[in-house]
């Protein structure tokens, strides 16, 4: 919306500019003379400078078929496939062939005995912008008209305005608009006229940006700025508001960032405060948990490349059930093999984890690789919605936040809506008493295990399109998902979830101040000196002892 | 002594070691091994990658010393160690960087990688060796202390503490790994050159040093076991099974804790202090988290609360890592993954249950060195 409206503006601006420059001379200009054009290129220099520069004026009103021609002989002589036989010039389909048409009638003759014009420097140059101008215009292809105006920009004085807002209107791509946009203001923005000038300032400052910030600054070392007052007031206006801006979309897009941060943090943080508050147990394999999601994500990927390639931009929904079943299943088998053994050795259990994961992080080396992985960005996690200044919403990220906010309903509903929620309960207020109470408190441990491994999983997948994906990757989040889980306090999913949140956005608010190291420093030291006043963290689970 | 009665006889230290010993006959007899080994070298002259192997891996033993006597007698464990061992070793490295400097006039490639015309205000004085020692066993307590005292205090205990330590050390990983803190940064420190005044890769160096490795850890075993065979280790041992008793019976914890401590970062700086002339670089790696577990994993391998376990595992566990890190590289992460498994499964007491089924066959099942706070429920405290 904002896009649109930016665009209307540009529009209503160089309609403005265009009716006070238009000269009348020119609008009544004779439509252009296929013979004379012709002969003009195959003329000395001052002969094609003349005929280019009366192209280039008229090329805002002449009609598209007229253009396109005149784009074409322009090419051919660029590209030195123009053969001039006295006053006719033949088009060649390459240099050297050995028939062509005639430039002006079309009709087929031997190109024999003719020659191609050199261009000087200056007339190359010339020859160069009005060829451009001639492919944004009549270009075939989006391609074609994006060379063009690339050309353009080159040499922006020798376009006039009025040309460039014909392009703006025609334009149908709006990438290429908005390029186009942007062409057009820094063409006002050093146009000779004073007025004109305040006007594009005024415009750029009311679509701020970094890239707007740097280009009115630029104008600071502009002559006018010392001479004329009503100049200087105006920039230095349009500075402060853009500047102002900017921060604003600055500090939107930290917080932005702080938030997706927190939404991995968090799906990590979950699973590891169930195991940790019903078992004791530390899990260090949980990061390498996040991994195997991220590498079953990657499985997923393939087989579908395979198999269905149509449905491939649907691998990352798809791998969600997949993923969690994964790392629930490799979690529930270490359980079974080797945690049940040390439910009363919680440090015991501690070192077992390490060497799973140390396991688990070779393995997939050995087995896989250890190079990052490639992964199809689907449609909708690439991109982004501009939405202030230089604040995008960008959707990977926005994927992995509803990705936690999903996860998080899940989590709250198996917890407090099924009988599994209940039992885990139970068990982590007092496991004596919940097993002479007849549940199978074993089963209940495996069950929440796998859970927790699998809630691991579904972190991994939400970070494939945002995250590099190797075999180490986990060692990256273990360390922050422990301090979530001791911050948070044992066991309470709103206590996770608020030191995640806490915790990922103290990092990324701390972060451009004074650097990422200094920002885990000071959230380390702040994690401490809080334990001091609640060493339980911030929401304390009441078990009896 | 926080109110409560010393009814042992006040004994001088000296003269508490050789009962002490005489309790603890598999320590006495590492203690002979260590400075027969120490003996061994100045008198046969091995290769001379040897003699830097033996050295190394008495630096690493002194390391596993230093984490068992909090983990095995305190029951506190340290997944940060490496931090106070790297405290030693960078002190160390400093010490070195600039005796070679001060020696030889060729500045070290940290301070033209730094740009720096001479070496900054921080580093005065650390061409004596013996401010180098004090400042680092004392850069290294006092860090212990204001770490420890903040979460005793607090009572932050058993997994709590494990990941707090872990997360203190990959902090203290990622500030060495900036290259502005101005100690090499990720290239970390290297060429030294000279020790005190002899070239550096001599083989009489290389010989003194491993001996100096090997005193020490014979000095610091013996320490450590005059400390827990008296009553302040009667009173870690009771800490570490039931903090809550001993601390309604009047002691105060938190002092025995922090004092333990203190004590265990000294020892891991010295270690660190040793091993860096040794193996001739420190960098950040030291830092990771990683080795810090390893450390933790070494002590449990060859038993922990046991001396002579921590010096067995590390040894051992470092021993085959020499090994078979050069042999076959690929396998070693899962032969560690392994043996941590099957020691932590199998072998509760580590490799000393091998040993412990092998004197009394009578008795198949391994005698319980497993203290009652891993018997008892919950754990979680």
């Amino acid at each position: 919306m904002v896009e649109g409206v930016r665009r209307l503006g540009l529009v209503a601006l160089l309609a403005w500019g265009a009716s006070l420059m238009m000269p009348p001379a020119l609008a009544a200009d004779a439509p252009l003379e296929r013979g004379p054009f012709a002969a003009a290129l195959c003329g000395d220099g001052a002969a094609q400078t003349k005929a280019v520069e009366a192209f280039l004026h008229r090329a805002a009103e002449a009609e598209a078929a007229e253009i396109a021609w005149a784009g074409a002989a322009l090419r051919a002589l660029l590209d030195r496939r123009l053969a001039c036989l006295g006053e006719t010039a033949l088009l060649l389909d390459r240099t050297g062939a050995a028939e062509g048409v005639e430039a002006a009638t079309g009709t087929a003759r031997p190109a024999a005995g003719g020659r191609s014009p050199v261009l000087g420097l200056r007339q190359r140059a010339l020859v160069e912008t009005a060829s451009g101008a001639a492919a944004l215009l009549t270009g075939p292809s989006v391609e074609a008209r994006r060379a063009g105006l690339s050309i353009l920009e080159r040499r922006i004085g020798a376009v006039p305005e009025a040309f460039l807002l014909r392009a703006a209107s025609a334009e149908t791509d709006p990438g290429l608009r908005a390029s186009l946009a942007a062409v057009a203001q820094s063409a006002a923005l050093s146009s000779p006229d004073p007025a004109r000038r305040l006007a594009a300032i005024r415009a750029v400052s009311e679509a701020p940006s970094g890239a707007a910030f740097s280009r009115l600054s630029a104008l600071k070392t502009d002559a006018a700025y010392g001479s004329d007052p009503a100049f200087r007031s105006a920039l230095d206006a349009a500075l402060a508001r853009v500047e102002r801006a900017v921060s604003i979309g600055n500090g939107l897009a930290v917080l932005y960032n702080g938030l997706s941060f927190a939404s991995i943090l968090f799906m990590a943080a979950a699973g590891l405060a169930i195991i940790f508050g019903l078992m004791g147990v530390i899990n260090l394999a949980q990061g390498e948990f996040i991994m195997i999601g991220a590498y079953a994500t990657y499985g997923v990927q393939e087989v579908l490349r395979r198999l269905a390639p149509a449905w491939l931009d649907a691998y990352l929904l798809a791998a969600i059930p997949v993923a969690f079943l994964a790392s629930a299943g490799v979690g529930i088998a270490i359980e079974a093999l080797i945690l049940r053994h040390l439910y009363r050795r919680p440090l015991m259990s501690l070192l077992a984890t390490w060497a799973v994961s140390l396991f688990l992080i070779n393995g997939v080396r050995v087995a896989v690789g250890s190079q990052n992985l490639q992964f199809a960005m689907p449609s909708y996690v690439s991109g982004g919605v501009p939405l202030y200044a230089d604040f995008v919403v960008t959707w990977n990220r926005l994927f992995a936040i509803a990705f936690a906010v999903a996860t998080l309903a899940l989590t709250l509903v198996i917890l407090k809506r099924t009988p599994l929620g209940l039992d885990i309960r139970a068990v982590t207020q007092n496991r004596d008493m919940a097993a002479c109470l007849g549940i199978r408190t074993r089963r209940v441990d495996r069950l929440a295990f796998g859970f927790g491994s699998g809630l691991a999983g579904l972190a991994g997948v939400a970070l494939c399109p945002i995250y590099s994906v190797n075999p180490g990757m986990g060692a990256n989040f273990i360390v922050d998902s422990f301090m979530v889980v001791v911050l948070g306090g044992v066991g309470t999913v709103a206590g996770t979830l608020v030191a995640a949140l806490g915790i990922g956005s103290a990092n990324v608010l701390i972060e451009p101040l004074y650097g990422a190291v200094a920002a885990k420093v000071i959230v380390l030291a702040g994690i401490i000196l809080f334990l001091q006043r609640r060493p339980e963290g911030l929401f304390a689970v009441r078990r009896r002892r | 002594m926080s109110g409560a009665v010393d009814l042992s006889p006040r004994v001088p230290a000296v003269r508490r070691i050789g009962p002490a010993l005489g309790s603890d006959p598999l320590l006495a007899s590492l203690v002979v091994l260590v400075l027969a080994a120490a003996l061994g070298l100045v008198l046969l002259q091995p290769a001379p990658y040897l003699v830097n192997m033996v050295g190394q891996l008495a630096a690493f033993a002194i390391l596993a010393v230093s984490l068992d006597l909090v983990w095995g007698y305190l029951g506190i464990l340290s997944l940060g160690h490496g931090l106070f061992f790297a405290i030693g070793g960078y002190v160390c490295a400093m010490h070195l960087l600039a005796h070679a400097y001060a020696v030889t006039g060729t500045a070290p490639d940290l301070m033209q990688f730094m740009g720096w015309k001479s070496l900054p205000a921080y580093w005065t004085g650390l061409t004596s060796a013996p401010y180098a020692l004090v400042l680092a066993l004392g850069l290294a307590a006092a860090v212990a202390f204001v770490f420890g005292l903040a979460s005793f205090r607090s009572r932050v205990n058993g997994v709590y503490f494990s990941i707090i330590s872990q997360a203190l050390v990959y902090v203290a990983m990622l500030l060495m790994f900036r290259n502005d803190t101005g100690l090499g940064g990720n290239n970390g420190m290297t060429g030294f050159s000279v020790l005190f005044g002899w070239p550096m890769g001599s083989p009489g160096v290389v010989t003194g040093l491993a001996v100096a490795a090997l005193l020490t850890l014979a000095g610091v075993l013996v320490g450590a076991k005059v400390l827990v065979a008296s009553p302040i280790g009667r009173r870690m041992l009771a800490c570490r099974d039931d903090e809550a008793r001993l601390r309604t019976l009047g002691y105060s914890t938190t002092r025995l804790k922090l004092g333990i401590w203190c004590l265990s970062a000294v020892i891991a700086a010295l270690a660190g202090l040793l091993y860096v002339p040794q193996v001739g670089i420190i960098n950040p790696r030291v830092l990771s988290p990683d080795l810090s577990i390893e450390i933790a994993v070494w002590v449990a391998i060859g038993g922990m609360g046991r001396l002579g376990g921590a010096v067995i595992g590390a040894v051992a566990v470092n021993a085959l890592k020499f090994w078979l890190s050069a042999a076959m590289p690929e396998a070693w992460p899962f032969i560690l993954s392994g043996l941590v498994l099957a020691v932590v499964l199998g072998l509760p007491n580590g490799l000393l249950d091998l040993a412990a089924l092998r004197l009394r066959p009578a008795s198949l099942k391994p005698t319980s060195l497993k203290p009652t706070w891993l018997r008892r429920g919950g754990g979680l405290r």
